[in-house]
């Protein structure tokens, strides 16, 4: 029993992380109605260049704001170099998913020819463990379910309260209608890609945290988490990412304690599936 | 530098088999599998256990994996079938209305979460370690290992791809895929005019599904070894890239693909020489190459090396001119006639009363077939139910044989949606449609269609990459090279009555003046000419009842009448038509009866004069 | 009239819009590189009403997107208040006072009748929206009623209507609208020319309108283009056109008995 409360601990620190991940995926997605699924190869980049100060001696927590940094850059490339041009040669759906995967080939592997196959880790300390009952965790990941709390509280202020949040919505419903409104839905979807980027970085930062070591293809299986949150939400609904994140954190944490821990992440996919079959709009979504 | 040749000949031959494969499905078929890996892997698993011997040296974990020890070829065939079996579970996901994007990352995950199971779950296929020393075939009578041996497997290998070369493009050079590209096309449409698309793509998995298991089962017995490590998810990356870089349904390209992307970029990056200090540079940056390999092809060439060819019918079974038409006969339409204007408005719209008395009830002239005036089409207390909305409340409505039925209404007064319904394009919540006395309603859209009772659609809907000629030689029923066993007999078998179709397809377009236009593809043609294109097809298919869904939409009204005019004929000579429209001219010119339709109920029905006449039409509709 | 189609007594704001003149010289625009209208010159005067007619593909609806900024000319200009803006972007002409009601697409389907209006008021400031909304609801009475519906639920009439109510939040100077009727049954179509379409005419505009039903538009008009084959044919004040023969071939021959 206490191996159940403390996996939902674990849970709730991978909810954080995917929070910060789903989140920026589906406000992209939103905006571009792209599935941007080089995400994984973008988080693993901006791990490793938070790592690149690290193991320079830079204490990770200054490495931190270099993750973002990337993130948000290598995105904003990403869209004007990559899936804007194509996508104005009119490349179907399927072809741009290749594009993706090919681009994250690029990413992960051109990461892996520069910094080696080894797997490495952030010099760091993970903090004192803190005891609240049952559930056991270090101080670093309390810190990461609270930063990401309050970025989650920061991206709701952005929609709700903000004009650059009225105008991502009016682009998301109907950009060229947007664009009569005057509207420069060509600022507003970079903005977006920006604000996508830097959570995507952090989130990368952040899952090379929790989980000590990391690779240039460890976030293969964690972009399936990623998805599954999404579209458990609803592909292009912000809370229903977060909603999605808490879900599927606690879902394959605590079937790791109930279950072989090999298999945690199937809980995952089998959410996924079940989603894109039953429900693609996802929990949140307006019903096809 | 023998077994170096040898082994790039046996990769060649497995990458394109499998590449052919996914041709097949994907290009052909439009099936976007990307769990494809998995029928090869699974192949590759069954081979390999079915040609295990019980008792190994190596541990023991062959105990369990039958230890049949089955000799060559039933590994291969075992590994066929079970590629082609494993299809099956498939197709119930795949069929599923989603988005393209979304369905290609639902297949994808399928295929890192059962690779994430069998690395896993050891017993199943020995985990991560996956099966080692598997026989290779025939190893009691040869020496694997001896230059001979290497040399007739790499041979066998390309004879095996050469041999599903030729399969694959004799079922799709046939009717049967031709129906296959237009469920590519446009699967809705392909529905509504007979085509069982939920088997053709079950056909279209299981055929690619045993082909992947194949090449599995040709691989394995050259390497000797298989585990998770082979079929992950890049290596699906790199079949579609192949497949695409190679040319989209073009089975040439798919084997071109299968050489220059796995093949030659292996190869090729062989011989940089390794960097000290980092030795896995070159595994890296290959599959960088690979990444940038996709880009610029999708870039600069995204139909692929060998795009697929259009296919000129008409050219090659020009028919002579003089030919007699088929079914249809009539004078020859001024569609394409220069354009004669009217001395008066008046003169057009009197000869037109002539041809509407003409058209129903059986009145006056001689020549005109003596309607007959039982129903052969009818709806009873038809609803449609959605989200709480009730876009058609209770409509019962009889078509009588013969007739041009028009259907007008406000805007949301369920027009289109009854339409659907009757079609069975979309499904009713309660109510009854009979067609020619049978009841109906539970038949899906391409049943109906196979019974005579086909629609057209509002919005463009032709298949673009079949030629106009294919557009209609893909409505008409019946063709005996139209199923998997037709297509596989070949030429032989179906060759004569493709060439008179191919005939009596031309006389229609001769009728309608497009001849000329015979072998552009469907999608490069204006507005009007695929509107023109869709009627004719709708034509095809031998239709009892035509349901008409706005056909005059967008259209210049000079074209309006003469569409009109051939509707009118078409219903002398006993086809049955309703046509839903907005343009009330129209309803004038040649539609008797009508049904007006409001807020999903019929209002009233008649002859357009007298509906003009009753005080509620004029207050929900008319003007004037 | 029918009963659901009421209009308010048509409100100026305080100090009403001055409608600006639009004029393109020698336009040429298509796709991809090929044109699909040439050498069109048209104008619109300041408070005019001007409509576009011509049978499909005559390039009525490439002709206004080039004008509203959706497309790029391939050549010549198009000028509006005396200000050249060839070429600018579609967010920079609304920004100058052109209101556009699109064809297609012409409502933010998942959002509610007032925040469409909202979005509509976009570039006011904060204090100015509200006002805004009541005058553009005092205009079109009905969209108080269904405030708080999607706009993806509502019929043809009331997302048209919206449509325009949302293209009037900036009281505009120049109101350009393809086809408002297309896909509108007849007794809607009417009201929503004669008298939504005259209402925006009355807040002081300049009103460019395409159409297909040539009759209805023409009795709305001040002055009328026709379009053919991708070039201005004829041209004429309503009256002018009715008496040649020439535009009663082309457009009413042989179809319309019913007005429309």
């Amino acid at each position: 029993m206490s191996v159940f409360i403390a996996s939902i601990g674990f849970g709730l620190v991978t909810a954080a992380v995917l929070a910060l991940a789903s989140v920026g995926f589906t406000l992209q997605f939103a905006v571009t109605n792209v599935l941007n699924l080089a995400y994984g190869g973008v988080m693993i980049v901006a791990a490793y260049a938070a790592y690149a100060l690290n193991e320079r001696g830079v204490n990770i927590w200054i490495s931190a704001p270099a993750a973002v940094l990337i993130g948000a850059v290598l995105s904003v490339l990403l869209n004007n170099l990559i899936y804007t041009p194509f996508g104005r040669r009119g490349t179907t759906p399927i072809a741009m998913v290749i594009v993706a995967l090919g681009m994250t080939l690029i990413l992960e592997f051109g990461t892996q020819a520069l910094a080696g196959p080894t797997n490495v880790s952030y010099i760091m300390s993970q903090g004192a463990t803190v005891k609240l009952g049952s559930i056991e965790l270090t101080v670093v990941q309390l810190v990461i379910i609270g930063l990401s709390i309050v970025v989650m509280i920061l991206v709701h202020g952005l929609i709700r309260y903000t004009r650059l949040g009225k105008a991502m919505r009016a682009t998301a419903a109907n950009r060229n209608l947007a664009r009569n409104c005057g509207i420069r839905t060509d600022r507003v979807i970079t903005v977006t890609w920006l604000i996508s980027g830097a959570l995507c970085g952090l989130a990368g930062l952040t899952f090379a945290m929790n989980s000590g070591t990391f690779g240039a293809t460890s976030t293969d299986i964690f972009l399936v988490l990623i998805l599954a949150a999404v579209f458990l939400g609803g592909p292009g609904q912000p809370y229903g990412a977060m909603l999605g994140a808490l879900v599927i954190g606690l879902a394959t944490e605590v079937s790791a304690s109930i279950i072989v821990s090999d298999y945690k992440d199937v809980a995952a996919f089998v959410i996924l599936l079940a989603m894109l079959t039953i429900r693609p709009t996802g929990l949140l979504g307006a019903r096809a | 530098m023998v077994y170096y040749i040898t082994t790039l000949l046996v990769y060649a031959g497995v990458d394109a088999i499998a590449c052919l494969g996914l041709s097949q499905q994907f290009g052909v078929g439009g099936v976007t599998n990307f769990g494809f890996i998995i029928f090869q892997a699974a192949g590759a698993y069954v081979a390999g256990a079915l040609s295990l011997p019980s008792d190994h040296v190596d541990g023991g974990f062959q105990s369990y994996i039958f230890g049949w020890h089955l000799p060559f070829p039933i590994p291969w065939i075992g590994a066929t079938v079970v590629g082609g079996l494993l299809a099956i579970p498939f197709a119930l996901i795949v069929g599923k209305r989603l988005r393209g994007d979304f369905a290609a990352i639902g297949l994808l995950v399928t295929a890192v979460m059962f690779n994430l199971l069998v690395t896993n779950y050891v017993p199943l296929f020995n985990g991560a370690a996956g099966l080692s020393l598997v026989p290779s075939p025939l190893q009691g009578s040869f020496n694997p290992q001896s230059t001979g041996y290497q040399w007739g497997y790499g041979i066998i290998a390309i004879l095996v791809a050469f041999a599903t070369y030729l399969f694959v493009t004799r079922i799709t050079e046939s009717p049967y895929g031709r129906s296959l590209r237009a469920m590519r096309d446009n699967d809705t449409v392909a529905d509504s005019l007979g085509k069982n698309v939920r088997s053709l793509r079950t056909s279209s998995l299981i055929i690619g599904g045993a082909i992947a298991g194949l090449s599995g089962g040709v691989l394995v017995g050259f390497i000797n070894l298989w585990d998770p490590q082979a079929w992950g998810y890049a290596e699906t990356v790199v079949l579609f890239a192949a497949v695409i870089i190679g040319g989209l349904g073009n089975h040439r390209g798919a084997m071109l693909g299968a050489v220059l992307v796995p093949v030659a970029f292996e190869e090729a990056t062989r011989y940089i020489p390794p960097v000290s200090g980092n030795p896995n540079l070159i595994p890296a940056l290959q599959w960088v190459a690979i990444g940038l390999l996709i880009l610029v092809f999708l870039w600069f060439r995204p139909q692929g090396i060998l795009p697929e060819r259009r296919r000129k019918l008409a050219t090659r079974f020009a028919s002579e001119p003089g030919t007699e038409p088929g079914a249809l006969q009539s004078p020859p339409s001024d569609f394409a006639a220069p354009v004669t204007s009217p001395s008066s408005v008046g003169v057009i719209e009197t000869e037109v009363e002539n041809e509407t008395i003409g058209a129903g009830a059986a009145d006056g002239d001689a020549d005109t077939a003596p309607a007959t005036t039982d129903v052969i089409l009818e709806c009873r207390d038809l609803v449609r139910e959605f989200d709480g909305v009730r876009a058609v409340d209770g409509v019962s409505m009889a078509f009588k044989r013969g007739c041009l039925t028009g259907i007008i209404g406000p805007n949301g007064a369920g027009k289109s949606t009854v339409l659907a319904m009757l079609a069975g394009t979309l499904p009713s919540t309660s109510g009854e449609i009979l067609f020619r006395g049978e009841d109906v309603t539970r038949l899906p859209a391409f049943r109906r269609a196979r019974m005579g009772l086909v629609r057209t659609f509002q919005l463009a809907s032709e298949f673009k990459r079949l030629t106009v000629l294919e557009n209609l030689l893909a409505a008409i029923p019946d063709q005996q090279g139209d199923t998997f066993l037709g297509a596989l007999r070949g030429r032989r078998r179906w060759g004569a009555q493709e060439r008179e179709l191919i005939d009596s397809a031309q006389a229609m377009l001769e009728q309608f003046g497009l001849l000329g236009l015979a072998d552009l593809y469907a999608g490069d043609l204006s507005g009007g000419q695929r509107r023109l294109v869709e009627i004719m097809r709708a034509l095809m298919a031998q239709p009892e009842v035509l349901l008409l869904d706005e056909p005059m939409a967008g259209v210049h009204p000079r074209l309006a009448h003469d569409i009109g005019m051939q509707l009118v004929r078409l219903c002398q000579e006993g086809t049955t038509i309703v046509m839903v429209e907005h343009e009330l001219s129209i309803m004038d010119e040649f539609c008797d009866p009508v049904y007006v339709l409001a807020e999903g109920r019929v209002l009233a029905q008649g002859a357009m004069a007298a509906l003009r006449a009753k005080e509620e039409v004029v207050e929900a509709y008319l003007v004037g | 009239m029918s009963a659901d189609m009421e209009i308010g007594v048509p409100d100026l704001p305080a100090g009403s819009v001055q409608g600006v003149e639009l004029s393109t010289v020698d336009l040429t625009v298509g796709y991809d590189g090929s044109p699909v209208i040439h050498g069109v010159s048209i104008n619109v005067a300041p408070r005019e009403v001007v409509s576009i007619v011509g049978p499909n593909g005559s390039g009525k609806s490439t002709l206004l997107k080039a004008i509203v900024g959706v497309l790029e000319p391939l050549g010549g200009s198009i000028r509006v208040g005396g200000r050249d803006v060839t070429g600018w972007r579609s967010e920079n002409i609304a920004r100058i006072g052109v209101g556009y009601v699109p064809q297609i697409d012409d409502v933010f389907a998942p959002l509610t009748v007032r925040e469409n209006l909202e979005m509509g008021g976009y570039l006011l400031k904060t204090r100015e929206v509200a006002p805004r909304i009541d005058h553009v609801m005092s205009v079109f009475p009905q969209l108080s009623r269904m405030a708080g519906r999607r706009a993806g639920k509502l019929s043809g009439g009331e997302r048209k209507m919206l449509a325009m109510g949302r293209a009037l939040m900036l009281a505009p100077a120049l109101v350009v609208l393809d086809e408002p009727t297309a896909n509108l049954a007849p007794i809607v179509a009417a009201a929503v020319l004669q008298q939504h379409v005259r209402q925006l005419a009355a807040t002081g505009a300049s009103v460019l309108v395409v159409e297909q039903r040539a009759r209805a538009v023409l009795e709305i008009s001040d002055r009328t283009y026709v379009l053919g084959g991708g070039q201005v044919r004829m041209e004429g004040t309503p009256a002018e056109l009715a008496t040649s023969s020439e535009f009663v071939d082309s457009f009413l021959g042989g179809t319309s008995r019913s007005g429309l």
